[in-house]
């Protein structure tokens, strides 16, 4: 409805602050009454201001009496439950928040190593000029293998030949699971699939020595669907 | 990964909702959002408010400043309540956390926001890739040669990616003593890990403090 964006902190002009709450009594009150009547259900409010001296009520001093009754003879547990206050109220929106925040992060962070995966498949020069740290190369390295598996499967489901009704079927299954897994893997922080990789435990000679290491897991020249489960119980990170 | 946008604004009739499900959805979204313009409210305007709402299952929902008991107290009794000294003093240290949690609130929306955006505009650039290079396309989409060599580029990709990560473990090694292993896993380690932001860790990832040009840089 309004254009600017109001500043969430007391209103120090006091004509502003009149005008304001004025507007949003009105629109407070309208929208509480929206809700008993959508919902079939009851509602009070009571507002006390300093620009007047009665109380502003909705919807009637008969109805919030008869309510106030109502909730305070409910047992004090049930009044408590769903109480909340201005800190309470704006620790919960806080915490919301974050989540929402946190969530939108991961999946930027995906989308951008995606990018870059594409980047890198056509022109590897570039990709390694990007100065890739661990923690790149280690989401990096997931997303390439996560897209190896879906690409395997659609390769597997299209091999067998099945009709385009059967093989769509098939691959909607595989790409909701597909998804679900690419989520899992963000989620967890704890995916250090290379330094897992890199484990020098895992190996005898007590040196690394490029190719020899790196494809040990991977010996059979197989893709990695079949060995990387094992990569993801990690030793280090429990 | 992408979340199905709702349905928008649409105008709805001023009676009971039929339907019990949508009644129930509509109940919870909009007892949290007058809540919001409550405190909303409180805040601008600094007034006391005390709501109170009842639930289709009967429960009891209240949102009350400076709290819902005192509000109603104050409403029955009809008189004026004393305020000794300590009940202001009260009252201004309540009123100081409330302001410092309305302006984290605040901060945390506009770190949201400008993520949404980000997300926004990653989306567009995927979009567009995707209509100039085959292989951005969906797996599903992709007949069996395509996906023959897509298989082979990933898999190249995934070794040079190995050997990249090898290189940089190689190299920290030889900056540090012969026990290595052990050592550098830590080291790795112990750098903290920002749990909240991902990208923090990332050298991916300068946009954050750069703003949006730089997106085309990868492109």
């Amino acid at each position: 409805m309004t254009r600017k964006k109001v500043k969430l902190a007391y209103i120090p002009s006091d004509s502003a602050r009149k005008a304001t709450f004025k507007k949003r009594k009105k629109g407070l009150m309208k929208k509480v009454s929206e809700l008993s009547t959508l919902c079939g259900i009851e509602a009070c409010a009571i507002i006390f201001s300093p620009f007047d001296g009665e109380p502003e009520i909705w919807p009637s001093p008969v109805s919030v009496r008869h309510m106030l009754s109502q909730f305070k003879n409910m047992p004090k547990m049930e009044q408590s439950k769903k109480m909340v206050n201005q800190d309470s109220f704006l620790k919960q929106r806080i915490a919301r928040a974050n989540e929402q925040l946190k969530r939108q992060r991961k999946d930027n962070r995906e989308k951008e190593i995606t990018k870059v995966m594409f980047k890198g498949l056509t022109t590897v020069g570039k990709l390694l000029q990007q100065d890739l740290n661990m923690l790149d190369l280690n989401d990096l390295g997931w997303i390439v293998e996560q897209n190896l598996k879906e690409i395997s499967k659609r390769m597997e489901v299209l091999n067998k030949g099945g009709s385009i009704n059967s093989s769509s079927g098939a691959t909607a299954a595989h790409s909701s699971s597909q998804g679900e897994k690419k989520s899992s893997g963000f989620e967890q922080k704890q995916q250090r699939w290379l330094l897992d990789l890199m484990n020098p435990k895992q190996n005898n000679t007590g040196g690394f020595r490029g190719e020899d290491v790196i494809m040990f897991p991977f010996g059979d020249g197989e893709s990695a669907t079949t060995h990387s489960n094992n990569l993801w119980s990690n030793p280090f990170y429990p | 990964m992408e979340k199905k946008s709702s349905m928008g604004r649409q105008k709805i009739p001023m009676s009971k909702i039929p339907k019990k499900n949508r009644l129930q959805v509509t109940f919870s979204k909009r007892r949290a959002g007058v809540f919001k313009k409550a405190s909303e409210l409180s805040t601008l305007c600094g007034v006391d408010i005390a709501l109170i709402v009842f639930s289709p299952a009967n429960k009891a929902f209240s949102f009350g400043h400076p709290n819902v008991d005192s509000i109603i107290d104050r409403f029955l009794v009809r008189n004026p309540p004393p305020e000794p000294c300590t009940h202001r003093l009260v009252e201004a240290h309540r009123n100081a956390n409330i302001r410092e949690l309305n302006m984290k609130l605040t901060q945390v929306l506009q770190q949201l926001e400008i993520e949404k955006k980000h997300g926004e505009v990653l989306s567009e650039i995927r979009k567009a890739s995707r209509a100039q290079r085959w292989w951005e396309a969906p797996v599903n989409e992709l007949g069996l040669h395509e996906l023959q060599q897509l298989k082979v580029a990933m898999e190249e990709l995934k070794k040079t990616v190995e050997k990249q990560a090898n290189k940089i473990l190689m190299g920290s090694f030889e900056t540090q003593s012969p026990s290595l292993g052990e050592n550098n896993i830590n080291r790795l380690e112990s750098k903290p890990v920002d749990e909240v932001n991902p990208a923090a860790n990332s050298n991916v990832l300068p946009f954050y403090n750069w703003g949006y040009g730089h997106c085309q840089e990868l492109l």
